[in-house]
């Protein structure tokens, strides 16, 4: 049982990883939630539920309240919600859409949701978080929910920049773990010096593969459509890898 | 003109508004860049590098914490807070986000 969020630069391939290890792990037989938290979502695609109408939960779930900003309403569960509004993708996930409420919402409203995954405990079940491009989201507390947290970024330099500014998130968040999946390598790794001098583990290391490519274009999972692909066994071992790191945590 | 560049993360809006900045700028245009990317990182684009790029502070940070004092216009802001990127452009960072809990989420 795992409570990931996965960070990281545009286009670094958070929501294909994430959407990949939610997969693997309810093949796994565990009971997965899988939160696209985007404010402009695509996990769905990766995760291979496709093309899906508006998915969010309607603003009238949550309140502005004197003090507090935007909470849930009281009456309300996290629990319930996910029930009641998370939609069945494949293997059994549940899929829910936060970052992004259907239809015109007022400004910070989706604020509210963010409480489902904060306090959303039903035992047993495996969180898998993808969040927006860039620090913000980040930064405010969407990750709150995790325990292990990945940096998924190409070895770019502005990539660097970015995991440098991610990094910071160990300050918030003192009980998480940090970890990098470096993604769509092409040739040589030439920020790997500078990656030691961060101090943070790199959790894996995946090539640029064609097969994802591919399925990104067409809007498929690449688990559905490339199961044999390097990348997804590496995948495949980066989920064996989280769900030791999140062993530890409980005999710790 | 002013041009915006948009679009999904990860899509290139950086390097093409860094390869339009460079190229205005080479055909006798004088352009300001700005970063409106709240992890801003158009400076490596630009090709001023990343710690120059990394030490650019956000124009609404610096306002907000009140350690600057409101520029009272625009060139004054780009002058106090932009950095000068290769080409003669000026760039500036709008907002930027570093830190924990400084956006409003």
């Amino acid at each position: 049982m795992i409570r990931l969020a996965l960070v990281g630069k545009g286009g670094s391939g958070k929501s294909v990883i994430a959407g990949t290890v939610a997969r693997l792990l309810a093949r796994d037989r565990q009971r997965v939630l899988a939160l696209d938290i985007d404010t402009l979502p695509g996990l769905a695609f990766s995760i291979g539920l496709g093309r899906i109408p508006d998915a969010g939960m309607p603003e009238e779930l949550g309140q502005r309240r004197e003090g507090q900003g935007w909470v849930l309403r009281e009456d309300i569960s996290a629990e319930a919600l996910v029930d009641r509004y998370a939609l069945d993708g494949p293997d059994g996930i549940r899929f829910l859409q936060l970052g992004k409420l259907p239809g015109h919402v007022r400004p910070g409203s989706t604020v509210a949701f963010r409480h489902v995954v904060d306090s959303f405990h039903a035992p047993g079940w495996s969180i898998v978080g993808d969040l927006a491009a860039g620090t913000r989201q980040g930064f405010a507390g969407w990750a709150g929910f995790a325990s292990l947290v990945a940096i998924v970024a190409e070895p770019t330099e502005a990539a660097f920049l970015s995991m440098r500014r991610l990094a910071g998130l160990a300050e918030t968040m003192p009980a998480i773990r940090i970890g990098i999946v470096l993604n769509k390598i092409r040739g040589e790794v030439g920020i790997r010096t500078k990656l030691a001098d961060l101090g943070i583990p790199v959790w894996a290391e995946i090539p640029y593969d064609e097969s994802v490519a591919v399925a990104e274009r067409e809007g498929v999972a690449p688990i559905d459509v490339a199961p044999e692909c390097q990348a997804m066994a590496l995948i495949a071992g980066l989920t064996t890898r989280l769900c030791g790191l999140a062993r530890e945590e409980v005999v710790v | 003109m002013k041009i915006g560049v948009v679009g999904k993360g990860g899509a290139g809006k950086t390097t093409v508004a860094g390869i339009l900045a460079r190229s205005l700028a080479e055909s006798g245009h004088r352009v300001i860049a700005l970063d409106c990317d709240t992890n801003p990182n158009l400076g490596i684009a630009l090709g001023l590098g990343l710690e120059e790029t990394a030490r650019l502070i956000g124009i609404r940070q610096a306002l907000d914490e009140g350690s600057e004092e409101h520029a009272p216009t625009v060139p004054e802001l780009l002058e106090r807070f932009g950095a000068q990127a290769p080409g003669g452009i000026r760039l500036a960072v709008v907002t930027k986000i570093e830190k924990p809990n400084s956006g409003c989420g």
